[in-house]
């Protein structure tokens, strides 16, 4: 087992536990830094396989991935702003249907 | 010496990541979500991504953890409070099916037949991510400003007072 072998665990167990934090967190801003995580786990993946094929291209990939977190991270606050506004504060379970 | 870095940020990094899923007030999750950060940059820098280890202080643990500060503070607090904390039910159902899943793809990542490059780039890192970004993927790069504009337009639209 190589170092980049468990890099690549640790990448497995961060994308895990940011789906599992997503399922079950009742705060809406809490499960948005838990989609934070799983991206961050992608990330790590992608730069671990690149030092496993010995190219620059995952990390190319990772910036990407970053650019999208910075875009996601923009409009879901946005939205969790918006429904604290219109109905007052909701929990995560309450939310079952995209219309009022 | 490379794996007693790697332990050292291993437990770091497993010891943030409970905090996050666990603590219940949201300004101690987006804390221990900091110190996920800088564990993970300091992974990056051990791998020999230093751009991207830059890139990652700079994206998400200065501007996306301020945005998130930003905007626990514009909500009443008693709001937050009202709903914390996780669903007991929901997590212990759900537990057994992670397990398994991050057994069975451990089992498959350490059975794999992964052949370690020992290939020594002839270049510093910034150097060749730069020459590769803007040759190969010049395209993908014009794409995500495209994609950052139309998240600003989104979220400008979202954020405005309804009449």
């Amino acid at each position: 087992m190589t170092i980049e072998l468990a890099y690549i665990l640790i990448s497995i167990f961060l994308f895990l536990s940011g789906l599992f934090g997503v399922i079950i967190r009742k705060n809406l801003i809490t499960l948005l830094v838990s989609t934070e995580l799983m991206l961050n786990g992608v990330n790590l993946g992608f730069v671990s396989m690149d030092r496993i094929v010995g190219g620059v291209e995952g990390q190319i990939f990772a910036l990407f991935v970053l650019t999208v977190a910075a875009a996601e991270v923009a409009v879901g606050l946005g939205l969790v702003v918006a429904i604290f506004r219109l109905r007052g504060y909701e929990g995560s379970s309450e939310i079952t249907q995209l219309r009022d | 010496m490379e794996w007693l870095i790697f332990g050292l940020l291993a437990v770091w990094l497993l010891a943030s990541v409970f905090g996050t899923l666990f603590f219940k007030n949201p300004v101690h999750v987006i804390l221990s979500f900091l110190s996920v950060i800088l564990a993970v940059a300091g992974m990056f820098l051990h791998l020999g991504a230093e751009l991207l280890a830059g890139l990652q202080l700079i994206i998400y643990a200065v501007a996306i953890i301020v945005f998130y500060v930003l905007v626990i503070t514009t909500i009443p607090w008693e709001k937050i409070k009202k709903f914390e904390g996780i669903y007991k039910k929901e997590a212990l159902i759900a537990f057994p099916f992670f397990a398994f899943s991050f057994g069975a793809i451990s089992y498959m990542v350490l059975k794999g037949n992964f052949q370690v490059s020992n290939k020594v780039p002839a270049e510093n890192n910034i150097v060749s991510v730069g020459k590769t970004l803007f040759t190969n993927y010049l395209f993908p790069f014009e794409v995500a400003s495209v994609i950052l504009l139309t998240a600003m337009i989104g979220a400008i639209i979202l954020g405005r007072k309804e009449e």
